[in-house]
């Protein structure tokens, strides 16, 4: 049933996307060759994000999440592999790019924001080394003092007080949220198309998070920046995104937009991610809710539904343990929702039914 | 940096103990020796006061550290010299083997712990480490002998153990003592080959102890910066993989390798007591050899305490220069 991811707005290979597409990812396959045998980290995974759209992936830990954002970048390193699919950038395919030829596209058409700031920014140069390095090599001809003055506005522009003086700094000289807004500076510094965020607040306090969201929601929209949120934090999903991709087992088990995803989530999966995260109304009547059993071995995986063991809608059904599901789109053609599960005609339905009642 | 300092007088203090009752405890009376076999009681009496012998021993240990700080090493009879003057006569050619075997075993390991661990391909890194073990492990005067007899003895490639220069070649004028900087200096281009000939096999036996150390730490370091996820944001900003790993992973690495600097230096001093010895090369390892086996102990004691100084002043400098090179460590830095 390709067809239907079609309909959803994932264009077949070697199609062009439509214009107002800025990154489409098609069929990508990631895989890791370790001792344990083939760990199949990104199965097939199809999804487009449009111009300065806000796109939240999440999932479980070990769901392929970093795998999926640095697939896309091509940056997987040995034992990893991208082993199939494509990617398209801008409207050409960058995922069978040299290396030469992909640096080219790092930091000018997308980058990358990390996880923990600590760690990914270089111990022993400075902040403005750091941000000036990623506009010299894509803005060469501002020359050094050129691209020091640009740092120290970026600076400024991420809310890093006394920019000017603090470029001088180390990061270890730096508070967590203001390593993070450094990052999102030289993210920023040849202001990419698309930038992909992979968990860029978890490390920080709650307050700190929201500040960095919100000038991250600032800046890109400022930018016409697409963002691609990779996150565990529902609320930050529901708070920052448009659209939704959940992830399972190395696969996207459905994608619909971010109000679906919360009232209309098709996939058990979501359904029971959803209901895992604590709310204050529901705890005194019951015990917080979690997903029982853990994803599946992604080295051995079965040929039937991989959410199947953990599902309390399939139980016991062949079909779930034999075949896996396909996309399945449902909802309005001009907000779809495209879910892997054989039922998912029937939820929807349900959905829409209790919705209405 | 003033406990620093403090550990480093300290370090020196108990050297200098060491050499002094070293020399004290040895077998036989120096005053005896000096004063010939024929001496009468008298003469020798009068030699032992003179070299203040007879003195209380810290009254004798005051004025050994003060004579040597003044440049008064002690006065070797084998030689019919002072300490100063021959051990100064022998430096140069011991710092020129020794910078030779540093700098040519330190780029021998960057090289090769690049190699090791770029890209991570498993059969150079296996080589890699094969040599580093073997280096490790072998004594180096027999390396330093195997050497001769392969690269002087069967392959004639090398000049055997003649020293620094061929028999009938001169020296050229001295300005630094180092005959290969000297003889550029001169202009003195055959004489410069010549005194780079001979030092290819010595430095090779002295530094590979040194390499070996070196390629370990420097492939561990490296295996370990590689997962660091600022390599990937380096990429990630369109930084070449090659210059990600020359800007960003090798200088991280390197700053352990700096703290094994001092450690390497005692190497170099340890390994070229032995290796000069092989070589024939007239430097202070030679000397310090020869000086033992014709009990000319106020060599060795000098020896003893400069090879002291010189480990704790390189330390000192490799703590400074860590200041230099990582921020965190950085005095008065701005604390988080």
């Amino acid at each position: 049933m390709r067809a239907d991811s079609a309909l959803a707005g994932s264009t077949t290979d070697g199609q062009r996307p439509p214009d107002d597409v800025v990154l489409s990812v098609r069929n990508l396959k990631t895989q890791f060759r370790t001792k344990q045998g083939v760990v199949q980290a990104v199965r097939d995974v199809s999804f487009d994000v449009k111009r300065s759209e806000k796109v939240g992936i999440v999932g479980e830990s070990g769901c392929g999440k970093s795998a999926l954002a640095l697939s896309l970048l091509g940056l997987i390193e040995p034992p990893g592999c991208v082993t199939g699919g494509e990617v398209w950038l801008n409207g050409r395919v960058v995922s069978n790019l040299g290396e030469r030829a992909m640096s080219a596209v790092h930091g000018k058409e997308i980058s990358l924001i990390f996880q923990d700031s600590m760690t990914a920014l270089n111990p022993i140069k400075s902040i403005g080394d750091q941000i000036a390095e990623a506009i010299l090599r894509h803005q060469g001809n501002v020359g050094k003092r050129g691209a020091r003055k640009r740092a120290a506005e970026l600076l400024a522009e991420v809310e890093v007080p006394n920019a000017e003086r603090r470029l001088v700094d180390y990061p270890h000289e730096y508070s967590g949220g203001m390593r993070q807004r450094a990052m999102i500076a030289i993210a920023l510094a040849n202001e990419p198309d698309v930038v992909i965020a992979d968990e860029p607040t978890t490390a920080l306090d709650v307050t700190t998070q929201a500040q960095v969201l919100d000038l991250l929601d600032r800046i890109v929209t400022q930018h016409q920046t697409a963002i691609l949120l990779i996150t565990h934090n529902l609320g930050i999903v529901a708070e920052f995104c448009e659209r939704v991709v959940v992830m399972y087992a190395g696969r996207i088990v459905e994608r619909s937009t971010t109000m679906d995803t919360f009232h209309r989530a098709v996939h058990p999966y979501t359904e029971a991610l959803l209901k895992s995260v604590p709310r204050p109304d529901r705890l005194e009547r019951a015990p917080l809710a979690s997903i029982p059993g853990a994803p599946p071995d992604l080295a051995n995986l079965d040929q039937g539904c991989s959410f199947e063991p953990r599902c309390f809608v399939g139980r016991g059904r062949d079909v779930c343990r034999e075949r896996a599901p396909d996309p399945t789109t449902v909802g309005p053609p001009d907000q779809p929702i495209v879910s892997e599960c054989h039922f998912a005609h029937e939820r929807y339905e349900r959905l829409i039914a209790e919705g209405e009642a | 940096m003033l406990s620093k300092l403090g550990g480093a007088l300290l370090a020196i203090l108990g050297a200098s103990i060491i050499a002094f009752v070293f020399m004290r405890l040895l077998p036989g009376d120096p005053s005896r020796l000096i004063a010939g076999p024929l001496a009468t009681p008298e003469a020798i009496e009068a030699t032992r006061q003179a070299l203040g012998l007879s003195d209380p021993i810290i009254v004798q240990y005051a004025k050994y550290i003060s004579n040597f700080l003044t440049g008064d090493w002690g006065f070797s009879f084998s030689a019919g010299e002072s300490v100063s003057t021959l051990i100064g006569a022998r430096l140069p050619a011991t710092i020129e083997l020794g910078i030779y075997a540093f700098v040519g075993s330190f780029l021998a390991a960057v090289f090769f712990a690049l190699a090791a661990t770029y890209r991570q391909r498993p059969v150079v890194d296996g080589s890699v480490r094969a040599v580093s073990f073997f280096g490790l492990g072998v004594p180096p005067f027999w390396f330093a002998i195997m050497l001769l007899v392969v690269f002087f003895e069967r392959l004639p490639w090398f000049p055997g153990p003649e020293g620094r220069l061929s028999p009938g070649v001169e020296p050229p004028p001295s300005v630094t003592g180092l005959y290969t900087v000297d003889a550029l200096i001169a202009g003195e281009f055959g004489t410069f080959v010549n005194a780079l000939h001979h030092l290819v096999l010595p430095s090779i036996a002295l530094g590979l102890a040194v390499f070996a150390y070196l390629v370990r730490l420097l492939r561990a370091n490296l295996l370990e910066v590689a997962r660091e996820p600022f390599l990937v944001v380096a990429r990630s900003k369109g930084i070449r993989r090659w210059r990600v790993f020359s800007r960003h992973a090798l200088p991280n690495a390197f700053l352990p390798t700096l703290t094994a600097s001092g450690l390497l230096l005692a190497q170099l001093i340890a390994g070229s007591v032995l290796i000069e010895k092989v070589f024939n090369w007239p430097g202070v390892g030679t000397l310090v050899v020869d000086s033992i086996l014709r009990q000319d102990f106020a060599v060795v004691q000098a020896f003893i305490l400069l090879a002291a100084m010189a480990y704790v002043v390189i330390n000192l400098v490799v703590d400074v220069l860590y200041g230099v090179v990582d921020p965190r460590v950085r005095i008065g830095s701005k604390a988080e």
